[in-house]
């Protein structure tokens, strides 16, 4: 599906191999509003807007699921660890509570032992 | 003289972040429910103890040192705290952390994130950004592949609350 979201998937580091752990970072553009707070200019309470659930999968399989709430920053970063099993993608899957669906993927390239 | 006690305020506080020992995060739970509540009340809020009830589902949780909890002792900003959490595991399918909890004491919904992970992390490692109202702790709670649960917790003084 088209992301309606910016984000991103970095590994680190960038050269890795077969049975390497890497780092997986996924940041997205999210308001992750509290619907606590008021708008300045209207005094109105902004609704709360937030990524609640993310999974992230190799080859179609989740190895890291995530509840997420709304005390979590603005535009989320998260970070995990995989352990390189071969070449393959990472899907991060994720919905907010207005229940927005998206995806971004990043393909795993392990170098040559 | 007044900025004089001020400097003589901010560097007593300069503290460094203590892991909190058991009891004090008892005394946090009771001040948590009296804390600076926010005027509007969010469909999520839930008290610590009420937090790690519905995770440990009343089960024993003991302070541990196979956690290590990174947060900043101060945190300039509250909208944005990093918290890191890594436990000591091998994460094979015999033994591996089930799932880290990161809660806090004093924002109205103790709960900020919820992690489930495989032996196919390969480490129990998770970090993330928080947003805290005031100062408190950070607590994290650790189910372990055999059922069991841990705890860790640190104290963040915040300069400038996060909730907006």
């Amino acid at each position: 599906m088209a992301e309606k979201r910016k984000s991103m998937i970095k590994i680190k580091p960038k050269k890795y191999k077969v049975g390497d752990i890497v780092k997986v970072d996924f940041i997205v553009i999210h308001p992750m509003d509290t619907g606590m707070a008021k708008d300045k200019k209207t005094g109105k309470i902004i609704p709360a807007h937030y990524i609640n659930d993310i999974t992230f999968s190799f080859d179609g399989k989740p190895f890291t699921k995530m509840k997420i709430w709304e005390s979590v920053s603005q535009n989320p970063y998260f970070s995990v660890n995989m352990k390189v099993t071969g070449k393959g993608k990472i899907t991060v899957d994720y919905t907010d509570n207005l229940g927005e669906k998206n995806s971004k993927s990043k393909k795993v390239k392990p170098k040559k032992a | 003289m007044e900025r004089r006690n001020f400097i003589k305020n901010i560097m007593a506080v300069s503290a460094v972040a203590v892991t909190v020992p058991n009891s004090l995060l008892a005394e946090e739970t009771e001040k948590a429910k009296v804390s600076k509540a926010p005027a509007v009340k969010g469909p999520n809020d839930m008290p610590l103890a009420d937090a790690i009830k519905a995770i440990t589902d009343g089960k024993e949780v003991k302070e541990s040192d196979k956690i290590k909890l990174t947060v900043p002792e101060i945190a300039e900003n509250g909208a944005v705290v990093p918290v890191k959490v890594e436990v000591e595991s091998p994460m094979t399918e015999e033994d591996y952390v089930k799932s880290i909890h990161i809660l806090n004491t004093k924002n109205s919904n103790s709960r900020c994130a919820d992690i489930m992970l495989t032996p196919a992390n390969g480490k129990a490692y998770f970090s993330t950004r928080v947003k805290l109202a005031e100062t408190q702790e950070i607590v994290t709670i650790v189910e372990l592949s055999d059922g069991t649960f841990m705890k860790a917790g640190k104290s963040i003084k915040v300069t400038i609350g996060g909730c907006g």
